[in-house]
């Protein structure tokens, strides 16, 4: 009531007037409290209209973290990964362009093809920064990860799982046999998971160890760690798909994608 | 609050719409730009990394010592 009240106060300058020409016909004289609300009535009011006030942003904030950071970590990642594309390519650097782009950590391009969203680029560290540019980025702490080229060790990744690019949003739709390859300017690395953990502390550092042992790995080989949050939406708990090797292809001249990408 | 703002606003209503609208949309710009983006960090809602909780920041001190 109170709030009615207030709302006509401002916008009723005409009801005023309209009041004051009918005067004799009607009157409703306790209707009409000119500015005089009491105290009490006004802290109300302003509590009231705080309260929506941080509904609305509690709503626009998550708008922003489940639409409009995907909306510029994809355009990021798209930027990013064009000019690794053009690196490789052989034209990137001197003719101007955007050169002037951080794609030195750029190494390559992650190809889940379960999670259906096409190809993740893969950058050096897991900080957030790194992170929210839409990409994937390997573990340099606490557990150093290997490299895909490297003899042994364990090839460990993390990205986001919701908000900025989401690009590990399903990574639940991974089971064992599927394939996870990796494609560097000369080489398509081909991963098979081998074990899915849905869920585990996200102190659990041990997942990234060069030989895995919670995933059942016995002996040194050439692993590779996805890591992210879980369940959708928190960050509670750690998501982690384990794969090994299956085999390595050499990039072609048409870059030709390896039979599982098809 | 609101009704104050309103009443202050220049104008016939249409005006003040019009510029209703034009404050809103500046503050949406400013949230998504600065706000948002200073805030999201503080909250634990994106944290995908597994850690000894030393990388993450503030008050992580303690369950990283707890952590091994």
């Amino acid at each position: 009531m109170t709030h009615d009240e207030s709302y006509e106060d401002g916008a009723g300058q005409t009801t005023v007037v309209a009041t004051d020409q009918g005067e004799q016909t009607q009157r409703p004289a306790p209707a009409r409290r000119p500015r005089g609300r009491g105290p009490i009535a006004t802290a109300v009011m302003v509590f009231g209209e705080l309260l929506i006030t941080a509904g609305l942003v509690l709503g626009l904030f998550v708008v922003y973290s489940l639409w409009w950071t995907n909306v510029l970590a994809d355009r990021e990642a798209q930027k990013q990964g064009d000019a690794v594309r053009n690196e490789w390519a052989g034209r990137g650097g001197e003719d101007g362009g955007p050169g002037e782009l951080n794609t030195k950590d750029g190494i390559g391009f992650l190809h889940v093809p379960a999670m259906k969203n096409g190809e993740i680029l893969v950058k050096k560290g897991t900080d957030l920064k790194t992170l929210n540019d839409g990409v994937a980025g390997y573990y340099t702490d606490p557990v150093k990860s290997a490299l895909p080229e490297d003899d042994k060790g364990n090839f460990s990744l993390a990205a986001h799982r919701d908000g900025h690019g989401a690009k590990f949003h399903n990574i639940d739709k991974l089971d064992s046999g599927d394939a996870i390859v990796f494609e560097t300017k000369d080489r398509w690395y081909i991963y098979k998971v081998y074990k899915t953990l849905p869920e585990t502390s996200k102190f659990n550092v041990d997942v990234l160890n060069p030989v895995p042992k919670e995933s059942g790995a016995k002996k040194p080989g050439r692993y590779i760690t996805l890591t992210t949050c879980t369940p959708v939406y928190t960050s509670k708990y750690r998501y982690i798909v384990w794969g090994e090797l299956d085999r390595v292809e050499k990039v072609d001249a048409r870059r030709t994608p390896p039979k599982e990408l098809r | 609050m609101y009704g104050w703002i309103w009443r202050h606003l220049p104008g016939n209503a249409w005006v003040k719409a019009l510029i209703s609208l034009l404050l809103i949309l500046g503050v949406v710009y400013v949230l998504f730009q600065y706000v948002f983006p200073w805030a999201e960090p503080l909250l634990p809602f994106n944290d995908v990394t597994v850690d000894e909780g030393m990388g993450a920041g503030a008050g992580a001190a303690a369950a990283g010592a707890g952590a091994l």
